[in-house]
């Protein structure tokens, strides 16, 4: 029968997607343009504060924005904007939004990559030996310490690491050094404090899942059998255990990168000033640059449902007996 | 009135406001957990903080710039001034006084009222946007599962897609848009924040719907309303404190979040704001930053312990 399935299921996933796409455009839209006030409005008070000529500027934003337009044909046009890659105009960096958001989110890539991987590896195997030395005091030490890496805020943990291992020890510098190349040792020790400020909210929850993931399997009878059989204990936990635990663990994961981890690379950025989208995001808030939040907003949920999609068709791959229909 | 709350009380509380036993029964369970114990010990301590503390403490928003990066009790700075008369840096010692227990920020304002402050807040927004998240989440998954067909389908998309909105970035965008006021950051959590509530409570009155005691009620001629609210919302009553318990957290953290980016109410003193402003100042005065977020993290903390406690205790699976 093979996977014909899979094929409409994609499909009618991506249809999906598309029509939530365009809704989350819409909503955007409707809300800067319901807003107090238009963003040529806001970006002329600050011109004219600065005492520029305000005449020129309006006849420039009006002609970029078409805000004499009727708003159906607004609306019209910067949805074909969206897919032409015209995203708009940074005001306060003078460039198109795109070419901005090019040049700046292997920042937050790179920081998100690092921390997923330093969260999952850590977390998992932490998880896996908490689960194995149940009621151990190993075990307690864990569980308390994941109820407070989960209950720290992560951009105060960020804050409290520079506070420590810059100002006080001077270990790290306290912040991101922009000039350094991507692939250097440099780099990465730059990233160590950000990536255990994004990371340990994560690892915590990782620690937690896997932990009671692995607990429910241990209790099952193919381990027993497993065991009866003589199989080593690694292979029993690695193998037979741990392979089942990996589903539910996956699901997790990709949620966390979807929720959790946007927001939270979002606020590390800013706490150490990377500039990956949250920081030009929160630079543009300042700046009332409008183009500029509403692209970061829009790049994050764009995401977020391909996450959505990828995860789902994984399951299928992850564990064959899933079938959407 | 009190008749009145007393009703609405036993409507919704059902099982557990009319049976006091059964309260008792999972109030023994939970202080089993001492760590649910101490944290709903932390929690009484911050309400009664919150509602009495500004009556003792100076006002949060007094400016002194004659004492100000004061240090906490305790603790002690030095000040290199500069004496232009000659030329040199005089470096003095300062060290905190109990007029400022916890010291004061780069105005001079104290920090201890602050804090206090910034308590009050946190939990209004805690409990407030909560509140809001966890009704309509109740409603909308227990309407989904009772009705089911195509209503459940409709309701359960709309609750897919608001799902996959990244919610931080769009509480941004809108504070952005809007403007920082508390309300509105209130609200926004609350309207967004129900979609994880929906899908517990509808998987769980989904199971409920069949029950023999839900056919009775309606073959005895109940409404729909009178089902839904009489007897589903009652029955999933404690899986409803537990998800607003650990939900608390979530909305306490985003407020705070926000507020120390930037966008929080400029009109409001909150834990966020303060470590905002303690950021700046960390190499001249560490505790502007560290209190707030102690406050902050312990806070999270205490509902997190609480709510771990709580879901064990109701859990008639788990032998604690």
């Amino acid at each position: 029968m093979g996977k014909s399935w899979l094929r409409d299921y994609i499909i009618k996933r991506l249809i999906y997607a598309v029509i939530i796409a365009w809704g989350i455009v819409t909503i955007t839209f409707v809300l800067v343009r319901v807003g107090p006030s238009s963003p040529a409005d806001k970006y002329l008070a600050n011109m004219a504060a600065s005492g520029q000529d305000v005449s020129q500027i309006t006849t420039a934003i009006e002609a970029r924005y078409g805000v004499d337009k009727p708003i159906f044909e607004q609306y019209a046009d910067y949805m074909v904007n969206l897919f032409q890659w015209d995203w708009g105009w940074s005001f306060s960096t003078s460039m198109p939004v795109i070419d901005l958001i090019k040049t700046h989110w292997i920042y937050s890539f790179q920081l998100i990559l690092l921390s997923s991987l330093f969260a999952a590896f850590l977390g998992i195997l932490i998880g896996i030996y908490s689960a194995v030395k149940q009621y151990t005091k190993i075990d307690y030490t864990a569980t308390f310490l994941s109820f407070i890496g989960i209950s720290i805020p992560n951009f105060w943990l960020g804050v409290m690491l520079i506070l420590l291992f810059s100002v006080k020890l001077g270990l790290f510098k306290a912040y991101y050094d922009t000039t350094l190349p991507l692939f250097s040792l440099e780099n990465l020790k730059a990233l160590v404090l950000p990536v255990i400020t994004l990371g340990t909210g994560m690892l915590a929850g990782y620690v937690r899942y896997t932990r009671s993931a692995m607990l429910d399997n241990l209790r099952k009878g193919f381990v027993t059998t497993a065991r009866a059989k003589g199989l080593p204990e690694r292979t029993v936990i690695g193998k037979h255990a741990f392979r089942n635990a990996i589903l539910p663990l996956f699901t997790i994961i990709m949620f966390d990168l979807g929720s959790i981890v946007f927001g939270g690379a979002y606020l590390t950025e800013i706490v150490f000033g990377i500039p990956g989208l949250g920081q030009i995001s929160f630079n543009a808030i300042f700046a009332d640059d409008y183009p500029v939040v509403v692209a970061v907003t829009l790049i994050g949920t764009f995401l977020i449902l391909m996450i959505n999609l990828i995860t789902d068709v994984a399951y299928t791959y992850l564990d064959p007996r899933i079938r959407y229909d | 009135m009190t008749e009145r709350l007393q009703n609405i009380a036993r409507k919704i509380g059902g099982p557990l406001y009319s049976n006091r036993r059964l309260i008792e029964y999972y109030w023994q369970r939970t202080q089993r957990n001492k760590l649910a114990v101490l944290g709903l010990s932390f929690i009484a301590f911050l309400i009664l903080l919150a509602l009495i503390g500004p009556f003792f403490t100076l006002d949060p928003t007094l400016v002194n710039f004659e004492e100000n990066n004061l240090p906490p009790v305790g603790f002690a700075t030095e000040e290199s001034v500069y004496n232009i008369y000659t030329d040199e840096f005089t470096t003095t010692e300062i060290s905190g006084t109990w007029k400022h227990p916890l010291g004061t920020d780069s105005k001079g304002r104290d920090m201890l009222a602050m804090i206090i402050s910034g308590a009050r807040i946190s939990l209004q927004v805690g409990l407030i946007a909560t509140g809001i998240a966890i009704t309509l989440g109740t409603i909308i998954g227990v309407l989904s599962a009772y009705l089911g067909g195509w209503a459940d389908n409709i309701l359960m998309r709309f609750t897919d897609v608001m799902m996959t909105f990244p919610f931080f970035l769009l509480l941004v965008l809108i504070v952005f848009i809007f403007g920082p006021s508390l309300a509105l950051i209130v609200l926004v959590i609350g309207i967004t924040g129900w979609t994880g509530t929906a899908r517990l409570l509808r998987s769980e009155a989904l199971s409920l719907r069949t029950r023999d005691f839900v056919t009775a009620a309606k073959a005895l001629g109940a409404s729909d309303g009178r089902v839904i609210f009489g007897h589903l919302i009652p029955n999933v009553a404690s899986l409803i404190i537990v998800i607003a318990t650990l939900s608390i957290p979530g909305v306490i953290l985003a407020e705070a979040a926000l507020s120390f980016i930037g966008l929080g109410d400029p009109t409001t003193t909150s834990w966020g704001i303060i470590l905002n402003s303690g950021q700046q100042s960390l190499d001249t005065a560490w505790w502007i930053a560290v209190e707030p977020g102690i406050m902050l993290f312990l806070t999270v903390l205490a509902f997190n312990f609480l709510g771990d406690g709580l879901r064990d205790a109701f859990d008639p699976k788990s032998n604690i």
